[in-house]
């Protein structure tokens, strides 16, 4: 009796003393990183960063920065989707151990993350940091949340437009004249259709296309609607009004008369066809991009690039539906500091560190965004980029849409409601209670106005 | 006090079990029971409600029974089970137990060929298969219904789900196979001796003694599998990612997108509920047919 029960006890006890022996090497594991961290000499600064172009944009600008600083600086490669690497960047966040620094993917992300208490304020660092006052007035606003204060970082800007093929439409014997309206770009599609039998014009939509349904298709067509701003000054969300709805109308017309790629759409990476494939082929005329375009997807740094981008790809501003012209501006990977990471000064100045023209100009070259402050112009190294050059000169002219807590969830809803439309399901009316009702759902009756 | 044998032996069987329960709570009761609580809040991963998650009632199941998205996964979950799981897996597995319980020539090659996909992690598997069926005219089926004169297709978009089913389905086949052949062994042959001797067809004896004496391991087989193929979440996001336009978004995927994509854990965390309860009738239903004590 006694010989069993001690066994017992013995069987317990090593099994009791495993798991603490585990508890105590993992402690005395982060107990080892707390002493290495506590030195200024090998403080280590963690940043997360995604998508190859940039991990590599980031490796450029990271000797200089560790020599400026004297810090350790170790990337955290994330997946490189959009939404895939926000899933886990805010998976992390809310389990308390993402890295010191990341980015958000646009603007319209930012103020659900301050809600959800994920960024530290960085107000105070950046109106006293000497570039603050090179800084764009847009990228200043863009990066400015609703309560006057800076919670993220607008390095890089998104200037997105529409783009066609000049060489293809001048063969066809198009013009290639600004579209004037919404009717005149719809007309001037059905004549492309027409003439050369391609598809004439690709807005991103669905909801595998995540964020960019919204950012980088339907958004660019607000400034020019009924509804010109979609954050009201309050807070709330203007989704009801006449102009959603017709922006929905014109999704609905180019995939009733067949002059977008449906498909592509449907499936996984619905960019993939159309933007690496199509446009370059001349199976697809006319798309909605950013000056990414000239570098990443049609440029020196795309794997089926268009010759001569430049002179063959053109752009148009984006027409408003009853006359005139926008250029979207919006921020592109905002630089914000995880409000619980354990340095918090040093990752404000690395985060300044990375809004310094010469980090700015390696994200440009090998990503092919509008670096946010004006004295990038003068940098010998931007101006050998000459795609982006005359972009840069017209930044002041862009607009921007205002963002507000709960703009992640229009973005998604607009996603949902672009699938419903693709998938012929419903009508433009249909697609905006769509939207509506998901943001209602989520963040309550009095989100919508 | 002294213990008498029998209260000592029940003692140290509850040691032994002890390790096991431990890490069954951990890992399984407790987020269990985290989810069942968060389904009931309308925590997300950004926003307000990251911050000060409310209790919500039963707001989520609401919205659950009235969305086309979860009712739409959820007859393509079926379908996807009872295509590759139910028909697929278990006729061919169980045609595969009977073939290779003959001498037939290559016999270790083929059991090789069969069990080889079993052995491949999932997403391996799904990129194996994106080389096949992705890429219109340029994919290997393609090429291969190529050469028999048929049209190239984009089989991940014009027949998604029967993808799906067929992948799931090869690589599935080991599994049922085995239990199969375990079931086989372990019918007498003095029964199939005596049914030969009364004048029995192969067929009368596949269908009158093979299948009725495998009835307990079909229905554990049935089980396992059903509970498996349902809760299936890698293999079908690397090939489809639920697409196009949902045809393929099996309820692990749905739940994934409610709660990583649109970041509602609430919402996600109530449609998991739901399937587990989904889950635990199934295997009720099945246990019940199979009289298992458990």
């Amino acid at each position: 009796m006694k010989a069993i029960v001690l066994r017992a006890g013995v069987t317990v006890g090593l099994i009791a003393g495993a798991i603490l022996a585990a508890i105590v090497i993992s402690r005395a594991g982060m107990g080892s990183r707390d002493t290495a961290n506590s030195g200024a000499a090998t403080l280590t600064i963690r940043i997360a960063e995604h998508q190859q172009p940039r991990i590599d944009a980031l490796n450029k600008a990271i000797p200089r920065i560790e020599k400026q600083l004297g810090v350790i600086i170790e990337v955290v490669e994330y997946p490189a989707p959009e939404k895939d690497y926000l899933s886990k960047l805010l998976t992390e966040l809310g389990a308390g151990n993402a890295p010191d620094l990341f980015t958000a993917n646009f603007d319209s992300d930012v103020p659900d993350m301050v809600s959800a208490g994920y960024l530290a304020p960085i107000t105070a660092e950046v109106k006293a940091w000497d570039g603050y006052r090179q800084l764009f007035d847009v990228a200043k606003k863009l990066s400015t949340s609703a309560d006057g204060q800076i919670y993220a970082l607008d390095s890089m800007l998104l200037v997105q437009q529409l783009y066609y093929r000049r060489d293809l439409l001048d063969k066809a014997g198009i013009s290639t004249a600004q579209p004037t309206s919404w009717k005149d770009l719809l007309d001037r599609a059905r004549e492309i259709k027409a003439k050369t039998g391609k598809y004439a014009l690709l807005l991103p939509a669905g909801i595998s296309w995540g964020p960019g349904a919204f950012n980088e298709g339907f958004a660019l067509f607000v400034p020019g609607s009924k509804t010109p701003q979609i954050a009201n000054d309050d807070g709330s969300l203007n989704l009801n009004g006449e102009g959603v709805r017709d922006i929905f109308r014109l999704y609905k017309t180019l995939i009733d008369e067949d002059l977008m790629p449906i498909q592509p759409l449907l499936g996984p990476e619905p960019w993939m066809i159309p933007k690496y494939t199509m446009f370059p082929a001349g199976d697809l005329m006319v798309t909605t991009c950013g000056t990414w375009c000239y570098i990443y997807d049609w440029g020196k740094g795309s794997r089926n690039p268009v010759p001569e981008v430049t002179k063959n790809v053109g752009t148009w501003a984006v027409p408003g539906m009853d006359g005139g012209a926008s250029v979207t501006i919006s921020g592109s990977s905002p630089w914000a500091v995880n409000a619980k990471s354990a340095h918090l000064d040093v990752a404000k100045k690395v985060l300044l560190a990375l809004c310094s023209v010469d980090a700015m100009v390696d994200y440009a070259g090998l990503i092919g965004n509008i670096p946010a402050r004006k004295d990038a112009a003068d940098n010998k190294d931007f101006q050998a980029l000459t795609e982006l050059v005359p972009v840069l000169e017209n930044v002041q002219n862009g607009t921007f849409l205002r963002s507000a807590p709960g703009y992640s969830v229009v973005s998604e809803g607009v996603a949902r409601a672009t699938e419903a439309l693709l998938r012929r399901q419903t009508d433009a009316a249909g697609a905006q209670a769509i939207l509506v009702k998901y943001v209602n759902d989520l963040l309550g009756d009095n989100a919508v106005r | 006090m002294t213990m008498t044998y029998e209260t000592r032996m029940v003692w140290q069987n509850r040691l032994l079990l002890a390790p096991a329960l431990v890490l069954l709570a951990c890992f399984i009761l407790i987020p269990a029971g985290a989810a069942i609580y968060i389904s009931f809040t309308n925590e997300a991963l950004s926003g307000f409600a990251a911050s000060h998650p409310q209790f919500v009632g039963l707001k989520n199941y609401v919205r659950l029974f009235s969305d086309a998205g979860f009712w739409n996964s959820l007859i393509v979950t079926f379908a996807f089970v009872f295509g590759s799981s139910i028909v697929g897996q278990f006729v061919l597995g169980l045609a595969s137990a009977l073939a290779l319980s003959r001498p037939i020539r290559f016999r270790r090659v083929f059991n090789a060929a069969i069990l080889l996909p079993n052995a491949v992690p999932e997403v391996v598997a799904g990129f194996i298969w994106i080389s096949m069926l992705a890429g219109g005219q340029y994919s290997t089926l393609s090429r291969i219904v190529g050469l028999f004169g048929f049209a190239p297709q984009n089989w991940l978009e014009s027949v998604p789900l029967l993808m799906i089913i067929v992948v799931n389905t090869w690589r599935g086949i080991a599994f049922a196979m085995i239990l199969m052949t375990s079931g086989l062994s372990a019918v007498p042959a003095e029964v199939y001796e005596a049914a030969r001797m009364d004048g029995a067809t192969p067929q009368q004896i596949f269908w009158r003694i093979t299948l009725p004496l495998l009835r307990p391991t079909i229905f554990l087989y049935m089980l396992v599998s059903t509970a498996g193929t349902i809760a299936i979440f890698g293999l079908i996001y690397t090939l489809t990612r639920g697409g196009p336009g949902g045809a393929t978004e099996i309820i692990g995927i749905y739940i994934y997108n409610q709660s990583f994509t649109a970041y509602q854990l609430g919402y996600g965390s109530a449609v998991a509920v739901i399937m587990l309860g989904v889950s635990v009738a199934i295997g009720a239903v099945y246990a019940r047919v199979l009289k298992v004590q458990v």
